[in-house]
């Protein structure tokens, strides 16, 4: 299947460098089973005029994913999600959640509370949004 | 081979002086062909000097201005048919309807794609028929960007297109510059202050202080390695608080505010350890780093401290 390059949520103004937002939303896409083995990505030129921004910088973050191994270059037709993509994802996703959580720990420290108190919020949080 | 290892731009120790004031003074810089070279520097900078003296419309006062290998102030008219020019203010005879100042430009070049200007006309609604005289700034501008790529230069010098255009055409002009850039030998060079057009388009920035470049290198890199760094401890910090190699600290109690050059995460560990404190690192965009890189007071920054590989 084909990947539209809507897919991405190009932020230019981020401090975060544009290459390394493609590269972590392809891995999350992978990480999180909406990018399977087989898929195409987008192609650089589509990625480029859609958010407008230098190809170059497109392909090198398509160039870091083909050496991480998350996608592999089809002569012909473009960057697919490789078969070996998806080995550990397990891993992967902890290891991006945990990111997410860190500042909000860090937030709710700041605000006085103690591990213990942060540590009911995440349960009452977590019984919360599974309603 | 000899294209390749050619600049397309050089400037080797160029100085430049108007009468007693010094404008440029002993300032390098090369661009690889292929580059998108974005120039920053504060109002009075010598942006447009450079600019000028590069292009051999200034002569320089000192060292070497060269573009594809020829002195700046000797173009032979087979260079200057590869380079393509946009000045801050265009200038063009206001008698002319804008269709007739497009011919007349055309004429003076062997090749000339009308099919590509057509299309960047209409793209920017530029009324052909009206006289360039009665054309508002941003309209000028736009028209002098069109003169500019009408024969598909291989190096494109811009001193702040868009200073004067809508958001909408600013956009528009970027959408061009990226298409222009999907052809790998071409090269540009262009001067703004916006620099959220610069972390769209451009691969390089190069940032003009004191008449000299105080950083030229990667935009990727720069975000990598300048960060802000705040710095919670559990007692007041001493007024001696510093950061190794930080651009600014300012210390506040138990806080401290730093921004580094060289982000290093094992930095973070020992401040933590040292100070017992918590550290959150926060990411810059290329706006906030051009205000702490030109606020600092701090020697240059090093080449060497933002050459280090990306990971």
């Amino acid at each position: 299947m084909d990947t539209s390059p809507l897919q991405f949520d190009i932020a230019p103004s981020s401090g975060v460098p544009i290459y390394r937002q493609i590269v972590d939303q392809v891995v999350a896409l992978v990480a999180g089973g909406r990018l399977t083995p087989g898929d195409f990505l987008p192609s650089v030129r589509q990625v480029a005029q859609t958010a407008d921004v230098n190809p170059m910088t497109v392909s090198k973050a398509y160039g870091l994913l083909e050496s991480d191994g998350v996608v592999e270059r089809i002569r012909g037709q473009g960057m697919c999600v490789s078969a070996t993509a998806t080995s550990g994802p397990l891993a992967e996703r902890r290891e991006q959640a945990q990111q997410l959580l860190a500042p909000a720990i860090h937030r709710a420290r700041l605000l006085g509370l103690t591990d213990k108190q942060i540590r009911a919020l995440f349960e009452a949080s977590l019984k919360d949004s599974a309603k | 081979m000899n294209q390749l290892s050619q600049p397309a731009v050089l400037a080797d120790g160029l100085c430049k002086s108007f009468a007693a004031k010094q404008v440029l003074s002993n300032l390098d810089l090369a661009l690889a062909p292929g580059t998108v070279l974005g120039l920053l520097g504060a109002n009075g900078s010598g942006k447009t000097t450079l600019i000028k003296c590069l292009l051999g419309l200034f002569r320089t006062s000192g060292g070497r201005a060269q573009i594809f290998g020829e002195d700046a102030w000797n173009l032979s008219a087979t260079t200057k048919e590869r380079i393509g020019y946009v000045p801050q203010e265009v200038a063009t005879y206001p008698w002319m309807r804008v269709r007739h100042v497009i011919d007349y430009t055309a004429a003076f070049y062997p090749r000339w794609n009308r099919e590509l200007v057509a299309d960047l006309c209409r793209r920017w609604r530029l009324p052909l028929d009206e006289r360039s005289g009665s054309l508002s700034v941003g309209q000028l501008q736009t028209l002098g960007i069109v003169l500019a790529l009408g024969h598909e230069p291989e190096l494109l010098i811009l001193d702040e297109p868009v200073a004067s255009l809508d958001p909408g055409a600013r956009r528009e002009f970027l959408r061009t510059l990226i298409d222009l850039v999907e052809h790998p030998d071409r090269t540009v060079l262009f001067s703004t202050h916006i620099t959220s057009d610069l972390e769209r388009v451009a691969s390089q920035i190069a940032l003009l202080r004191d008449g000299q470049i105080e950083f030229c290198g990667e935009l990727d890199l720069l975000k990598d390695r300048v960060k802000r760094l705040r710095i919670l401890a559990p007692d007041a910090l001493p007024a001696s608080f510093a950061v190794a190699g930080a651009l600014s600290c300012q210390v506040d109690g138990k806080l401290a505010v730093a921004t580094v050059a060289d982000f290093s995460p094992q930095e973070i560990d020992e401040l933590r350890q040292t100070w017992n404190a918590d550290v959150t690192v926060s990411d810059l965009n290329l706006e906030e780093i051009f205000v702490e890189l030109h606020d600092s007071e701090s020697p240059k920054l090093s080449q060497g401290e933002l050459t280090g590989a990306v990971r």
